[in-house]
């Protein structure tokens, strides 16, 4: 407590500020929501806004004046609606980000339960080998794909020099196939997580009892063991199914041009023209299906269990 | 299902079931541990090849194989562009994570200690930041900036961007701490006549120190990895390992690029060994701190 004679003012009326339940609220609460309603609130509002108003193609200037045109466009194609880039981006995102998640959470909940029943050096000695590429850049993880698949890639090649194949499969090429590996590999440690939180505070001798009790197997993972873990899986869940709609790095990288998903539609437009009009009403659908998509999973679970907290 | 059987038979049953019992069990416990296994070796093998890859002669696949080398490293090493967008990436993240960690501390206090109005309101758009794809942040604080504002993309938005992006990873870190932190030892110390800052250093701050190390980290790796929003709120002169390596990974050859992902995978796993002996990282990160290990 050696403060120095200068600070003791400032300290003095620190402490004088924080004395008061009022402003105690202002000063923890003041920043943090400062920083949410101008970086997150107000961008979104104006993006709402700019998705109704027309954008000049010269000057990137906004002419402010009601219009549906830029939703227009988005089904406007010269063709059925469900052929425009909009539509067929949206929905196979959609079809990635499914079969995405249902892919972790299969693979996730042996892994998950395997460590929430042991304990002690084993536990510590996997967990380590999972977070480390949990925290490896995403855009390595996303590179090491890119070297594993194609039709030189090591995949191909190392099956053709063991003999086994003459020529590259066309499975192991860039393309759907690849992207789903892809994402899965980004974003299995969220679904494994979350499902260990949950998994680690299941009393495991309920489902003894059950056994004992006459339960098959099937009859403990269905009555207790998934309900008891449901906030889990519809948690993890979440976490992998909303950034792979939005993916962008993976696809683009594993897809090789010959897949566009919404992300990178979004990304071409902003980059390419700047069409921020066409850009803000494809966002408002990734916006709009994702708040529906937290609404339903809040139903079930709160939000503190998805911090997995 | 065993009172259904008959008497007569049911000794020589059980002990039929006793057998099968047992080796059905062996056999899920083994497969159990296969599919882990496998698993694991689903996630590391992409990452051991680059670390092959960055000793190989031959940068993008294993054969035919070349020899190794170490050339890829000081290719990488030697890299005028790769130093500069090394350094801008760990200014940014350094930047972003100090400040998202000051917000969330204190915004964690808020949410565990007051009762007000409009509190889950507030925690919902705290944590929203990590949920919303990064494109479409991204593009929207973009446009908000540029169209909206007035100021063109450059050091400033992308580390504001960022520091709203690792503000939840300090959130649900930091107040899951002090949910299970026992208030009654702050009043003892003010009791004893310490005013709220010493309070705070003294006896708050010791405890939930792990936590805010575990938050910071992960909001400056959340900073230092992401891509996308970095290119669009950076401008021509704020240089960004990853669009560096982005830009890199298109053109399909650069040998430099396995090396400089295998440094990145060794850092990495330096500092989260280092990490989980000093503050129970995984604890933090699996949601299993308890008062005990904390």
């Amino acid at each position: 407590m050696a403060a120095d004679e200068p600070d003791e003012s400032a300290r003095a009326r620190a402490v004088r500020l924080l004395s008061g339940p009022r402003s105690r609220l202002g000063v923890t609460v003041g920043p943090s929501a400062a920083w949410i309603l101008t970086l997150l609130v107000a961008p979104l509002a104006f993006m709402v806004a700019v998705s109704f108003f027309e954008v000049s193609s010269l000057t990137y200037q906004i002419v402010y004046e009601p219009t549906l045109n830029n939703y227009r466009s988005l089904f406007d194609g010269g063709g059925a609606i469900w052929n425009t880039p909009f539509v067929t981006a949206l929905w196979l995102s959609y079809v990635i980000a499914t079969v995405t998640t249902l892919l972790c959470l299969t693979l996730a909940f042996p892994l998950a339960y395997l460590l929430a029943r042991s304990g002690g050096r084993l536990f510590k000695v996997v967990i380590f080998f999972v977070l480390l590429p949990f925290f490896t850049m995403y855009l390595v993880r996303a590179y090491s794909w890119v070297l594993m698949f194609g039709p030189g890639g090591v995949i191909n090649s190392t099956l053709m020099s063991w003999g086994l194949i003459d020529a590259p499969l066309g499975i192991f090429n860039y393309g759907v196939p690849a992207i789903i590996v892809g994402l899965t590999h980004a974003y299995f440690p969220y679904m494994l997580l979350t499902l260990y939180a949950s998994l680690d505070g299941l009393d495991f001798s309920i489902l003894e009892a059950a056994r004992d009790l006459g339960a098959s197997r099937v009859e403990v993972l269905r009555d207790h063991v998934i309900p008891l873990t449901l906030p889990g899986i519809i948690g993890g869940s979440l976490f992998v199914f909303v950034p792979s709609v939005g993916a962008f790095i993976t696809p683009t990288f594993l897809g090789q041009g010959k897949v566009q998903m919404i992300g990178m539609l979004i990304e071409s437009r902003v980059a390419g023209t700047y069409s921020i009009g066409y850009a803000s009403a494809a966002s408002m659908f990734v916006l709009v299906s994702i708040v529906g998509a937290m609404i339903l999973a809040f139903r079930y679970v709160s939000i503190e269990e998805l911090g997995g907290a | 299902m065993a009172t259904e059987t008959s008497e007569s038979t049911e000794t020589a049953g059980a002990t039929e079931r006793l057998v099968g019992h047992q080796t059905v069990e062996r056999l899920l416990g083994t497969s159990l541990y296969v599919v882990s296994g496998l698993l694991l070796l689903f996630l590391w093998v992409p990452l051991a090849i680059i670390i092959f890859l960055a000793f190989a002669e031959n940068a993008v696949t294993i054969f035919p194989f070349e020899g190794l080398t170490l050339d890829n490293f000081r290719l990488a090493l030697r890299s005028d562009s790769m130093r500069a967008s090394l350094a801008g990436s760990f200014t940014i993240a350094t930047v972003a994570a100090s400040v998202a960690t000051v917000l969330g501390v204190l915004a964690s206090f808020a949410l565990t200690r007051y009762r007000f109005r409009l509190r889950e309101v507030y925690r919902t758009f705290g944590i929203i930041p990590l949920v919303i794809p990064g494109i479409i942040l991204g593009v929207a604080l973009r446009i908000y900036f540029q169209n909206l504002l007035g100021i063109l993309p450059g050091f400033a938005t992308v580390v504001l961007a960022h520091s709203l992006y690792g503000l939840p990873f300090v959130l649900l870190i930091v107040s899951a701490r002090l949910y299970t932190f026992d208030e009654s030892l702050e009043e003892a110390a003010r009791d004893l006549g310490a005013d709220p800052l010493t309070v705070f250093r003294d006896v708050t701050l010791p405890v939930i120190a792990p936590a805010v190390g575990a938050g910071f980290l992960f909001a400056w790796i959340r900073s230092f990895e992401d891509y996308i929003r970095a290119l669009f709120l950076t401008g021509p002169n704020t240089d960004v390992l990853t669009i560096w390596m982005f830009s890199r990974i298109r053109q399909l050859d650069a040998p430099e690029l396995n090396a400089v992902s295998a440094l990145i995978v060794f850092g990495i796993a330096i500092a989260l060994a280092v990490a989980m002996n000093v503050g129970n990282v995984t604890g933090y990160v699996a949601g299993t701190v308890t008062e005990e290990e904390g």
